[in-house]
C-alpha cells in the first residue's frame, strides 16, 4: 500500500491516477462536485443535472493526460463542464428535441406587472422567482446552441469575452460576434412581448 | 425610447436573477456514485492514449499550414504545362520503333 499524502496536491492526485490508480479520482470528484454541479445547474434542464455531472467528470478523467497545470484544475474542469453543456444542446437542437413552449398570457400579465411595480419587491419577490425562469428558459430555447451558452456566459452571467472564449475554447472574436447577434435575437424575442 | 431600453434592463436583471436561481435547485447525491462507477469501468488511462493526445494536440494544428501548401503546389502544378511530359511519353509508347528518346531531344 502506498504511503500517500493526508491532503495531496491536485497535481500529486493527478499524476497518481495517470499512474493507475482510478480510485485517486474520487478525491478530485468531491472537490470540485459543488463547483461542476453550480455551472451545469445553469446550462441544462433540471432532469438532466445530474447526468451532465457525471459525464463531465467522465470526460475529465478521460483528458487528464493533456491537462496542463497552466491555468489550474479547477479552469480546466470548469471549461470541460461548460463545453460538455454546450454539446448537450448541440445534440438536443440536431435531433430537435427542444420543447418549443409559448409564453402564456399569464406570462405577458406577469410580465407588465412586474416591469411596472419595480418598486413593490413585495410583488416582485413574491411572483418573479417560478415566471421569470419559465421566461428565461423561453427565450433561450428560441436561440441556437452557440448563441445559448454565449448569452448565458456574457449576458447572463457577466462573464468577459476573453473568459467565454478560454471556457468555449473559441476564438475571442466568435465569442464577440455572437454575444452581438444573440443579444440582438434576445432583444427581437423581448420586443414583442414587453408591454410598451 | 428611453422608457423601453429602461425595461429592458429591468428585464435583463430579472433574468439575470433566474438564470443564477437554477444554482439553488438540490440534486441527489446517487450520480457521484455513478460517476465514480463509469470511471472504474474505464480502467487506468491507456499509456497509448498519448499517441493520440499528441496528434489531436499538435498535428491538427498544422491542418492550416498544410493546406496552404496543397493549394500553393495545385497553383504550381497547373501554372507548369505538364502536356509535353504526356506527349512524349505517349509518343515512346505508341510509336516505340521509329522514336527513340534521344531523337526526341534533338528537336
Amino acid at each position: 500500500m502506498p504511503n500517500h499524502p493526508r491532503n495531496p496536491s491536485d497535481a500529486e492526485i493527478i499524476r497518481r491516477i495517470i499512474d493507475g490508480d482510478v480510485n485517486s479520482f474520487e478525491h478530485l470528484l468531491r472537490k470540485y462536485q459543488d463547483h461542476v454541479l453550480r455551472i451545469v445547474k445553469k446550462h441544462v434542464p433540471f432532469q438532466e443535472v445530474e447526468e451532465m455531472a457525471q459525464e463531465v467528470f467522465v470526460r475529465a478523467y478521460q483528458a487528464l493526460p493533456g491537462f496542463k497545470e497552466e491555468g489550474g484544475f479547477r479552469q480546466w474542469l470548469s471549461s470541460i463542464a461548460v463545453r460538455t453543456c454546450y454539446d448537450f444542446w448541440r445534440k438536443r437542437y440536431r435531433s430537435r428535441e427542444v420543447p418549443m413552449s409559448d409564453l402564456s398570457e399569464n406570462h405577458r400579465e406577469w410580465l407588465e406587472k412586474t416591469l411596472s411595480y419595480q418598486s413593490d419587491t413585495s410583488f416582485y419577490e413574491k411572483s418573479r422567482e417560478k415566471e421569470a425562469k419559465e421566461m428565461l428558459d423561453w427565450a433561450l430555447d428560441r436561440l441556437s446552441a452557440q448563441d445559448r451558452m454565449v448569452l448565458e456566459l456574457v449576458y447572463l452571467e457577466g462573464l468577459s469575452v476573453k473568459e467565454a472564449a478560454g471556457l468555449l475554447g473559441w476564438s475571442a472574436a466568435k465569442v464577440k460576434v455572437r454575444s452581438f447577434r444573440s443579444r440582438k435575437k434576445l432583444e427581437t424575442l423581448l420586443k414583442r412581448v414587453i408591454p410598451t | 425610447m428611453k422608457n423601453l431600453q429602461h425595461r429592458y434592463e429591468a428585464l435583463r436583471t430579472i433574468l439575470r436573477e433566474a438564470y443564477f436561481g437554477k444554482e439553488h435547485v438540490e440534486v441527489g447525491e446517487q450520480w457521484q456514485v455513478n460517476a465514480m462507477r463509469r470511471i472504474r469501468a474505464l480502467g487506468p488511462i491507456p499509456s497509448g492514449a498519448n499517441f493520440f493526445l499528441f496528434f489531436e494536440q499538435f498535428v491538427w494544428r498544422l491542418t492550416p499550414a498544410t493546406c496552404i501548401l496543397i493549394f500553393i503546389f495545385a497553383a504550381l502544378l497547373f501554372k507548369l504545362d505538364f502536356t509535353p511530359e504526356y506527349e512524349v511519353f505517349t509518343s515512346l509508347i505508341c510509336d516505340t520503333e521509329e522514336l527513340s528518346l534521344a531523337q526526341l531531344f534533338e528537336f
